[in-house]
C-alpha cells in the first residue's frame, strides 16, 4: 500500500484503477454504437475515389426510388463551413462542386439497413473531371492558378496555408560565432491515431424540432458550436451527448462531416440516423501526424552551452485546416524548452494537399521537431566531448523563468528527470561502452499543460464544474471534461474525493451530456487534469466550507477549525470532536435544500510576448521529461529493439501515479510505433495501408521493459500541484530510441520510421565509408565519449 | 464491411463434402476450413463464391499421429501435441510464427497450406480498388505490380510449406476420383492465380511426414515487423543432418513469400560430406539467388531478398548448435 497523507483513501497521491473500468472490461459499457434507438436508420457515406476533381454531376434520382432508401443528401452551398479553429473554417459536410482527397464525402445515404444504404450509394451517379493533383508538400508551394487551389479563398497564389516566421536574437550571428555546429535534414511520414473505436454517431431531430447527437468525439463543446453553424440553429436547440469513447488520441478532437451528415439525414427523415465508420474510412478521415519535412540547425560553444536554434518545417497538412494552424506554430515554439538558448529562428509552413486531413495527434506539433532537437544534440555533445546526459543538465531552463519567446516557466522538474534516469540506468557505465549492437541513449521533452489561450475568444470559463449532495451522502460530479480513456472521470472524482476526505464510491460522474454538465472545451492539448481538475477542486471546497459550518453548528465549535477527511467533518484542533459526513450533509441540508457549488477554471495570469503568434504554445504550466533507452541493433537485419527505457516525467504531482503510469506506458509505446514502424503510406494520393494489417503498430511483444519514475515539481498553479501526463511523455522516446541507435552502431537515422531496412543501409553506408573495422573482441569499434 | 453473402454447406463426411461439391458448378465454390484466410477476402468481396462448403465437420481431415496430420486440425492444436512436439519440434515452433493465438485457434493446417497468396494492390477493400483500378487477381486483366497481363506476382505467404517441405512432407488429396499423394515441393506450381496442383474439387485431407524426418533437425524462421500477426515478408526454412565426423550428410531449404510458390531445394547430393561452414554459406547464396520477391508487400525488395542470406544462414548455425527459437517452452 501506498502510504497516505491524503484525506481520502481514493484522494491525492493513490493508486485508484480507473472507476470506468469495470464497465469496460465487463462489457456493460455503452458506446455510441451500442446505443439503439427505436425507429434508427442506417447512414452511409459516398466516397471520392479522386484525389481532385470537379464534381459536373450527380444523379441522386436511382438511390432515392430504391425501396428502403428514406433520404439522400449531397452537398450545398447553403451549408456553413465549419472547422475546430476559427480562423480556419474550411471543412464543408459535403463536397460542394469539387472533391479534394480520396475519401472526401460526396453524398450520405440513410436507409432501412446496411446494405440497402451501401446499395444505394453505389447507385449514385457521380460525374467528375479530374483535376491535377497536389501530392507532395513541395508542389504545393508552387505558384498555380486560383482553380488548382484546393481552398481558393486563402490569401496565397499556392496551396500555402500558412507560414509562421519568428525569429528571436540574431541566430545568423550565433552560428557564426559558436564552435559547435550541428545541422540536419529530417523527414518524417504521416502517423495516425489508431484507437480502437472506429468513429460513430448518432443524430436525432426529434418532434420538437431539438437535435440529439450521440458521438465518439473528445470535443463535445466544439461540436456542438460547429453543429449550431452548419444545421443553422442556436446552440440551446442542440444537445450533444458523449458516450463512451474508446481512445482518440487527437483523432477525434475536429468537429467532422460525418456528424453533420447523419444530422442532415436526420432532419430530412425524423428519425435517428447513425453513422459507424469502418476501418478504412477511420484511415480516410486522419487527422493524424502531419508528414513533415524538418532542417535544423543547433550551436554551441566550445563549453557546451546551447547557443541557437535555426529550425524550419515543412508540414503536408492533407485537404484541410483542422488544428493546423496550432501545429505549424507549435512545430516551433514548442522547442524553446526545457533548454536556455538566446536565439531562435523559425519558419514554419503548412501546405493543403489532395490527402486526408491531418490534424492534432498526441503529442501534437512537438514531436518531430523534438525528435530532430535532440538528435543533433548528441551531435553536438560529441563534438564538444561532453557526455550526452550532462550536456543537457548544462543547458536547463531552470524554474521560473521566461523563455526567449515569453512563455512563462513555473514548476520544472527536469534536472531531477535526467538524473534520476541516468542514475537508474547506469548510465555512465553503459554509454559508450556497450558492445556493438548494443546503445543507450537520452533525450528530453517539454509540452503545454492546456492552452493558456481559448480557441473561440469568449468570457465563458475554460471548465467549469457542478457539485450536487442530496440527503443520501452521494456526491454528483458534472462536468463536460471528456473521457476517452484518458482517465478524466476518475481524476474528476479523485479531486472531488479528496477535498470531501470520501471514499470515491461517493462520488459519481456525469461527464457526457450538454444538456446537464457544464461546458469545458475538451480533451485535447493536455489540459484537462489541469483545467477541470481545478473546476472540480474549487466547487468542491466551496461544499466542504458548507460541511464545516455544518458540523461547527452541530458542535459549537469555530467552522475555521474543522476540515473533511476519512468520512467525517473533524475539527483539528482536537481530531476527537467530529461530526459523520452524512450527520454534517443532513445538518448542511435542512430547510435550505441539496448542497449545489460550482467550481471554475477561467484563465491563466496573463503572459507572454506582443511579438505575432505570441499565444501559440502559452501554457499556463509545462510538463517535462527525460527518458534513457536502451536498444539493441541487430547489424546484419537492420532491427532495432529497445530493450528497456527508463521514464521519468515531471507530472507535477500525481494525482493518481496508477493512471500516471499507465499514460506514460501508452505515450512510450505510440512513440515507438511511429519510431519503429508506423507510417501512413500513399499510393499517389490514395491511402495505402488502410488497416490494421498493414499499418503496423507495434504489439505486446515489440514493447521493451518500462521503469516510470514520476517526478513531482508540485505546480503553485495545478490541482493539488498537478500538470499533464498524457501528451509530454510521448515525446523523448522517439529520439532516446535513436541516440541509443547511434550509440549502438554509430549511425544517425535522419528519417522515420526506423524500419530494419533503412537502418540497414545507413550501417552499410557506414561500413562502406569507414575503414576496415577491426573484429577483435577487445577494441569496442565505438567511439567513446567522455 | 459486410461479409459477401453465400450459402454456407456443412458435410459430415468427406464422401459427402466431395458429392456436394461435385453437385456445384465449377468454380462456384470454395471450401473453409478455419476462415480466418478465406473470409477477409470475401469481405473484401475478392473472388467470393455463391458457395462455400465447411470442411470442419469432415472425420477424416482430423487426428494427429506419428504418420500423419490431418488437414482440418487447428493450428494451436497440432503446435500444441506431444507428438508433434516429440518428432517434429521445428514444425511446433513454426506454427507459432503464424499470424497470432486467436487466429490460430480456428486457422487449419490445410487452410494455411492453401492460404492466397497475397499482393499490396489485391488485398485492398472494393473502395480502394475502385480508386487505384483493380488488377487481375480480383476484377481486372491486368497485373499491377508487374504490368503486363500474363503472370499473376501474388506472393505466396504460406508460413509452414516451408517447414513442411523440407521435412519431405506429403499431401493427401480427396476427390471424387479417389485419393492422390502429392510431395508439397511438387505441390505448388503456377503464379498467383493458378497457384498449385490441387484441382478445385480436391480437398488436402491430410499432411504426411515421413518417419526418419524425426530425425533431422528443423526449423523455419520469418521476417517480417513484427513477431505476431505479420504475414512473412520472407521466411525460410532448412532440415540438416550432420555425419559423425560433423559433415553435412542431409541439407535441404526453403523459402516463403519471396515468390510466387515457396522454393524448395534438396542440397543434400551437392552438399554430402561438406564442411557445415562452406556448405551454409553457399546454401544461404543459392536461396537467396533463386528468391524473386516483388514489390507487393510492406518491405522494399532488396531488402527482403538479402534477408533470405541472413536468416537461412542463421537458421543453419542454429540447427547445428541445436538451439531453438525458443517460442515453445520447455515441456
Amino acid at each position: 500500500m501506498t502510504p497516505r497523507e491524503s484525506r481520502s483513501p481514493h484522494g491525492v497521491g493513490q493508486r485508484v484503477p480507473l472507476i470506468d473500468g469495470p464497465s469496460k472490461v465487463t462489457g456493460s459499457a455503452v458506446y455510441t454504437d451500442d446505443i439503439r434507438l427505436p425507429g434508427t436508420l442506417v447512414g452511409k457515406i459516398l466516397r471520392s475515389p479522386h484525389a481532385h476533381a470537379k464534381i459536373v454531376s450527380i444523379d441522386t434520382s436511382a438511390a432515392e426510388s430504391m425501396p428502403g432508401v428514406r433520404a439522400v443528401v449531397t452537398g450545398s452551398r447553403d451549408l456553413r463551413t465549419f472547422g475546430v479553429l476559427p480562423i480556419s473554417k474550411d471543412e464543408v459536410a459535403l463536397a460542394v462542386d469539387k472533391v479534394i482527397y480520396v475519401g472526401d464525402c460526396v453524398a450520405g445515404v440513410a436507409a432501412d439497413d446496411e446494405e440497402t444504404a451501401l446499395a444505394a450509394c453505389e447507385a449514385i451517379r457521380v460525374e467528375y473531371e479530374p483535376l491535377p493533383i497536389v501530392g507532395k508538400a513541395d508542389d504545393a508551394l508552387k505558384e498555380c492558378p486560383p482553380e488548382q487551389k484546393l481552398h481558393p479563398g486563402t490569401r496565397h497564389s499556392s496551396n500555402l496555408q500558412k507560414q509562421v516566421d519568428q525569429n528571436f536574437g540574431d541566430v545568423d550571428a550565433a552560428f557564426a560565432g559558436a564552435d559547435h555546429v550541428a545541422k540536419g535534414n529530417f523527414r518524417f511520414v504521416g502517423v495516425t491515431h489508431a484507437f480502437t473505436e472506429p468513429h460513430c454517431v448518432i443524430a436525432h431531430f426529434e418532434p420538437t424540432g431539438r437535435l440529439t447527437v450521440w458521438s465518439a468525439t473528445q470535443v463535445p463543446h466544439y461540436l456542438h458550436r460547429d453543429l449550431a453553424a452548419v444545421m443553422d440553429l442556436p446552440m440551446h436547440r442542440i444537445r450533444v451527448i458523449r458516450p463512451m469513447v474508446g481512445g482518440a488520441f487527437g483523432g477525434k478532437s475536429d468537429p467532422f462531416p460525418h456528424e453533420m451528415i447523419a444530422a442532415l439525414l436526420s432532419r430530412r427523415t425524423g428519425r435517428p440516423v447513425k453513422i459507424r465508420f469502418d476501418r478504412e474510412e477511420v484511415f480516410l478521415t486522419n487527422h493524424g501526424r502531419h508528414p513533415t519535412k524538418t532542417s535544423i540547425g543547433v550551436a554551441c560553444d566550445g563549453n557546451g552551452k546551447l547557443l541557437g536554434l535555426d529550425l524550419d518545417a515543412l508540414i503536408d497538412g492533407g485537404a484541410w485546416g483542422s488544428f493546423g494552424v496550432v501545429t505549424t506554430y507549435y512545430n516551433g515554439v514548442l522547442s524553446v524548452g526545457p533548454y536556455r538558448f538566446d536565439n531562435f529562428r523559425y519558419r514554419g509552413r503548412r501546405v493543403y494537399t489532395n490527402k486526408p486531413p491531418c490534424g492534432a495527434m498526441r503529442g501534437h506539433g512537438a514531436v518531430n521537431s523534438r525528435f530532430a532537437f535532440e538528435v543533433l544534440i548528441d551531435e553536438l555533445a560529441e563534438k564538444c566531448g561532453v557526455d550526452a546526459a550532462e550536456f543537457r543538465l548544462r543547458n536547463l531552463l531552470p524554474p521560473n523563468t521566461t523563455t526567449l519567446n515569453g512563455f512563462r516557466i513555473t514548476s520544472n522538474g527536469t534536472e531531477e528527470c535526467i538524473r534520476r534516469v541516468v542514475e537508474a540506468s547506469d548510465w555512465k557505465s553503459k554509454r559508450g561502452k556497450l558492445p556493438y549492437g548494443r546503445g543507450i541513449g537520452i533525450a528530453c521533452g517539454f509540452y503545454i499543460s492546456g492552452s493558456a489561450l481559448r480557441i473561440n475568444w469568449n468570457k465563458v470559463p475554460q471548465s467549469t464544474a457542478h457539485l450536487k449532495i442530496d440527503m443520501d451522502g452521494g456526491v454528483t460530479v458534472h462536468c463536460m471534461a471528456a473521457e476517452i480513456g484518458q482517465g478524466s472521470d476518475t481524476m474528476l472524482a479523485q479531486c472531488v474525493a479528496e477535498v470531501l476526505g470520501l471514499p470515491i464510491e461517493w462520488i459519481r460522474v456525469f461527464s457526457r451530456d450538454s444538456d446537464l454538465d457544464p461546458i469545458d472545451l475538451g480533451s485535447y492539448s493536455s489540459r484537462v487534469t489541469f483545467m477541470a481538475g481545478n473546476a472540480a477542486r474549487r466547487a468542491a471546497e466551496v461544499i466542504r466550507g458548507k460541511l464545516c459550518a455544518a458540523a461547527a453548528r452541530l458542535t459549537g465549535y469555530d467552522a475555521e477549525g474543522f476540515d473533511t477527511r476519512d468520512g467525517h467533518v473533524v475539527w483539528l484542533p482536537n481530531p476527537a470532536i467530529r461530526v459523520p459526513y452524512l450527520d454534517a450533509v443532513l445538518e448542511a441540508i435542512a430547510g435550505k435544500g441539496a448542497l449545489i457549488a460550482k467550481g471554475c477554471y477561467h484563465d491563466a495570469p496573463p503572459m507572454g510576448g506582443s511579438h505575432k503568434g505570441a499565444a501559440a504554445g502559452l501554457s499556463p504550466t509545462y510538463s517535462f521529461q527525460s527518458y534513457v533507452t536502451e536498444t539493441e541493433v541487430d547489424p546484419e537485419t537492420g532491427f532495432v529493439k529497445p530493450v528497456k527505457v527508463w521514464a521519468a516525467h515531471d507530472c507535477g504531482k500525481a494525482l493518481n501515479p496508477l493512471a500516471v503510469e499507465m499514460q506514460i506506458e501508452g505515450c512510450l509505446h505510440m512513440g515507438l510505433g511511429q519510431a519503429l514502424m508506423e507510417s501512413f503510406g500513399y499510393n499517389r494520393a490514395t491511402v495505402g495501408n488502410p488497416s490494421f494489417l498493414d499499418y503496423k503498430i507495434p504489439g505486446p511483444l515489440e514493447m521493451p521493459d518500462v521503469e516510470v519514475h514520476i517526478v513531482e515539481s508540485n505546480d503553485p498553479e495545478g490541482p493539488f500541484g498537478a500538470k499533464e501526463a498524457g501528451e509530454g511523455p510521448l515525446l523523448p522516446i522517439l529520439p532516446s530510441l535513436a541516440n541509443a541507435v547511434r550509440d549502438a552502431v554509430g549511425i544517425t537515422m535522419y528519417e522515420l520510421p526506423m524500419t530494419p531496412d533503412r537502418v540497414l543501409k545507413e550501417i552499410e553506408k557506414k561500413e562502406r565509408a569507414s575503414a576496415v573495422r577491426e573484429a577483435s573482441e577487445a577494441a569496442n569499434p565505438k567511439e567513446t565519449v567522455r | 464491411m459486410i461479409l459477401a453473402p453465400f450459402t454456407l454447406h456443412r458435410p459430415e463426411s468427406l464422401a459427402d463434402a466431395l458429392s456436394l461439391a461435385a453437385k456445384l458448378p465449377d468454380g462456384g465454390f470454395d471450401w473453409i476450413g478455419g476462415g480466418t484466410d478465406l473470409l477477409q477476402n470475401y469481405k473484401n468481396r475478392l473472388n467470393a463464391k455463391d458457395h462455400v462448403i465447411a470442411l470442419d465437420r469432415v472425420p477424416e481431415m482430423r487426428g494427429i499421429s506419428a504418420e500423419r496430420i490431418g488437414a482440418g486440425e487447428r493450428l494451436a492444436v497440432i503446435s500444441e501435441s506431444a507428438v508433434v512436439r516429440e518428432r517434429w519440434p521445428g514444425l511446433a515452433e513454426a506454427i507459432t510464427h503464424v499470424a497470432s493465438p486467436l487466429i490460430r485457434n480456428s486457422g487449419t493446417l490445410g487452410g494455411n497450406l492453401l492460404v492466397e497468396t497475397r499482393c499490396y494492390y489485391f488485398n485492398q477493400t472494393p473502395f480502394w480498388r475502385g480508386t487505384k483500378g483493380s488488377c487481375m487477381k480480383a476484377e481486372s486483366d491486368e497485373c499491377l505490380v508487374v504490368p503486363q497481363k500474363e503472370i499473376c506476382y501474388a506472393a505466396y505467404s504460406g508460413d509452414l510449406a516451408p517447414i513442411l517441405g523440407v521435412l519431405s512432407a506429403t499431401l493427401e488429396l480427396a476427390s471424387p476420383a479417389g485419393t492422390r499423394e502429392v510431395r508439397i515441393d511438387e505441390f505448388y506450381a503456377g503464379d498467383g492465380i493458378h497457384k498449385n496442383v490441387k484441382r478445385a474439387d480436391e480437398i488436402i485431407v491430410g499432411v504426411k511426414v515421413p518417419a526418419e524426418s524425426s530425425t533431422l533437425r528443423a526449423g523455419y524462421r520469418k521476417l517480417r515487423h513484427r513477431d505476431a500477426l505479420d504475414y512473412p515478408e520472407m521466411g525460410c526454412a532448412a532440415a540438416l543432418r550432420l555425419d559423425a565426423s560433423g559433415r553435412i550428410e542431409l541439407l535441404r531449404a526453403a523459402t516463403t513469400a519471396v515468390d510466387v510458390v515457396p522454393h524448395f531445394v534438396d542440397f543434400t547430393e551437392q552438399m554430402r560430406g561438406q564442411e557445415p561452414d562452406t556448405a551454409f554459406a553457399e546454401v544461404a547464396a543459392a536461396m537467396e539467388e533463386r528468391a524473386q520477391p516483388k514489390k507487393n508487400t510492406s518491405m522494399p525488395v532488396g531488402y527482403r531478398k538479402k534477408m533470405v542470406r541472413v536468416y537461412l544462414g542463421r537458421l543453419l548455425d542454429d540447427l547445428r548448435a541445436g538451439r531453438t527459437e525458443g517460442r515453445i517452452p520447455a515441456a
